[in-house]
């Protein structure tokens, strides 16, 4: 049905009141006196069920029924009673009209019980946007300049001329260009420049940028100016020789998280909002362990990227305690998983490292373990393949595999804390809990730098994904379609993973 | 502990009827579940006509599709968290 109810309205101040406290209450408890009232009241009046997702409650009444066979039907021929809620979703039953019913009042009082329900239970809050008056005079007016693009549009890829070894630079655009949420900001606007002289905001190069890449042209885009910022901006990097294409990326956001301020003051240096810090910012905890009185001794770092180790670890440390020492340390690690797991997994600082413990206030032997305290919405994995040592400069070419998918939770501090309780050992299966966390915790892969040569020179190509799971191959100027198993077979040196869930609060 | 009753009361009252909720409708939409089923109902909708389709003509209609097209795994999933949560209710563990 698809006409407006015309029933409501003559009743609707009296039950819409009614309507947003049985939400409130009964629908979205939002407190748990009122999920427990909910509790008592989950039964068809009629056939006593209890599971029917179809159950209703009367709008007019305190009654109780299910919709599907004819109980709440025959509530209402009695009554002469109209109108029902479900008690699984909140929408109202009009039995007039014989259908489910949209009244917008109704519909955000129901968005905003939901929420409070969700706030309650721990669940990320649900967001609808909802245009206004204006946003839809807006899209009217503009109706004719509104592009449709299929599936298949090439809109958003652009090939990048190289100016000289500038691939490491063109492999990072791509990659910040396919960010989602870094798209989505910068395609609506919502960098606000002060101006800092003439053409010196990377931010503003950057909103350019994706200007270009979705203007619909398929010639490559030269990025002269985009150079000239960097070189201006992080001297380290300028002149023409090659470049590596992760010290770029981290000088690159580290210009655009200064040029951000202009429009998102930090409140507090330590806890930036910028957009930048916003998508890439995670914190790393660090737990210093001594091995005289247990005593923790903890620390909180930020990072935009993770550096993984390859190869085997040279013992340099000299582990003393064979089961800090595990045997497997010395095989190299062959996925993306192996890095993690050697990343996170306590270390034993050695005796040649005694650090100061508070607690004995001497200097004693100690352990140290990093987990993820906070995960990032946008995760890079940088893969050291370039081994720089006193003795030799080398690449290490091992393959590594990394999945579509990534569930970062095994890497997580909460994680660690709960499996070092012993019950969690004799508990292999998840809460329904933790599952839902777990979700929280998943990434899907969106871009992958590789490189190619050497460690005196080589070149630098990206894998980047387009319209969920399209993928394509940048080269340059040169961009061609590749497959998922193309990219997952590819050796792989930094990889971009984005939060598939995103938590509104 | 244990009527059948009371363990539908207690499912609700400790919310783990709303987490499950939310962990289903969480891996229907992961796995797939979820386009597939709107699109049947956008299907039967254009081919009827909006005017002609009640909620409940489509719950009807597209149910035993939809009901077989969640993935084995996520019934086995949502059925061991269930069994679980009987188990610590009823303290019985050869359920």
């Amino acid at each position: 049905m698809a006409s407006p109810c015309k029933h409501l309205r003559k009743h609707k101040p009296d039950l819409v009141k009614v309507y947003k406290s049985l939400c409130e209450r009964l629908v979205y408890p939002a407190t748990f006196s009122d999920l427990s009232h909910k509790a008592s009241f989950w039964c068809c009046l009629v056939c006593k069920s209890k599971d029917n997702p179809l159950l209703c409650c009367c709008l007019e009444c305190i009654y109780f029924a299910c919709l599907d066979n004819q109980h709440l039907k025959q509530h209402f021929d009695e009554k002469g009673h109209k109108f029902a809620l479900s008690l699984e979703t909140g929408h109202i039953y009009c039995s007039e009209c014989n259908d489910f019913i949209y009244d917008r009042d109704c519909e955000y009082a129901r968005r905003d019980a939901e929420n409070a329900h969700r706030k309650l239970m721990g669940f990320s809050l649900n967001y609808t946007w909802n245009p206004g008056k204006q946003e839809v005079d807006q899209i009217k007016q503009a109706r004719k300049r509104v592009i449709r693009m299929s599936s298949k549009t090439t809109y958003g890829l652009r090939g990048l001329v190289n100016l000289g070894n500038t691939c490491f630079m063109s492999c990072i655009l791509q990659a910040l260009t396919h960010t989602p949420l870094l798209r989505d900001y910068f395609m609506t606007d919502q960098h606000r420049c002060i101006p800092k002289g003439v053409d010196q905001c990377l931010m503003c190069e950057m909103a350019h940028l994706f200007q270009e890449f979705y203007s619909g042209k398929n010639t490559p885009h030269i990025p002269f100016k985009m150079l000239h910022l960097v070189w201006t901006h992080a001297r380290h990097l300028a002149g023409y020789e090659q470049q590596d294409a992760h010290e770029f990326f981290i000088a690159a956001l580290d210009v655009l998280h200064r040029h951000s301020r202009s429009s998102a003051m930090a409140r507090n240096p330590q806890e930036c909002q910028c957009i930048i810090d916003r998508i890439f910012t995670g914190k790393l905890q660090s737990d210093v362990t001594c091995m005289s009185c247990g005593g923790v001794s903890t620390t909180l770092d930020p990072y935009w990227d993770i550096s993984l180790d390859l190869g085997t670890q040279t013992a340099a440390t000299g582990f003393s305690d064979a089961l800090l020492c595990p045997v497997d340390q010395a095989v190299a690690p062959a996925s993306l998983a192996d890095c993690l797991e050697r990343f996170t997994r306590p270390e034993n600082l050695g005796s040649s490292a005694k650090i100061k413990c508070g607690r004995c206030d001497t200097y004693e032997e100690s352990t140290k373990q990093l987990t993820l305290r906070m995960l990032p919405i946008v995760a890079c994995f940088h893969l050291k393949r370039f081994e720089h040592s006193s003795k030799l400069h080398k690449k290490i070419n091992d393959f590594i595999s990394f999945p579509q998918y990534l569930d970062m939770t095994p890497y997580t501090a909460i994680y660690r804390d709960h499996s070092a309780a012993p019950e969690a050992h004799q508990a292999a299966l998840l809460s329904s809990r933790q599952s839902l966390d777990r979700i929280k915790n998943k990434y899907a892969l969106f871009a992958v730098v590789n490189h190619h040569g050497t460690i005196e020179g080589g070149h630098y190509t990206c894998y980047i994904r387009q319209h969920v799971d399209d993928w394509y191959k940048c080269d340059d100027h040169i961009i061609s379609r590749a497959s998922l198993d193309d990219v997952l077979a590819s050796q792989g040196y930094l990889l971009f993973y984005h939060k598939q869930f995103l938590d509104y609060d | 502990m244990g009527t059948k009753d009371e363990l539908e009361h207690s499912f609700i009252e400790s919310g783990e009827k709303a987490r499950l909720k939310e962990l289903l409708s969480q891996r229907l939409k992961e796995s797939g579940w979820l386009t597939e089923v709107q699109s049947k109902c956008r299907a039967i909708i254009k081919e009827k006509g909006i005017e002609n389709v009640t909620s409940e003509d489509l719950i009807a209609e597209v149910t035993p599709h939809a009901r077989k097209a969640v993935p084995e795994s996520v019934k086995r999933e949502l059925l061991q968290h269930i069994r679980s949560f009987l188990q610590q209710q009823t303290g019985l563990s050869d359920l």
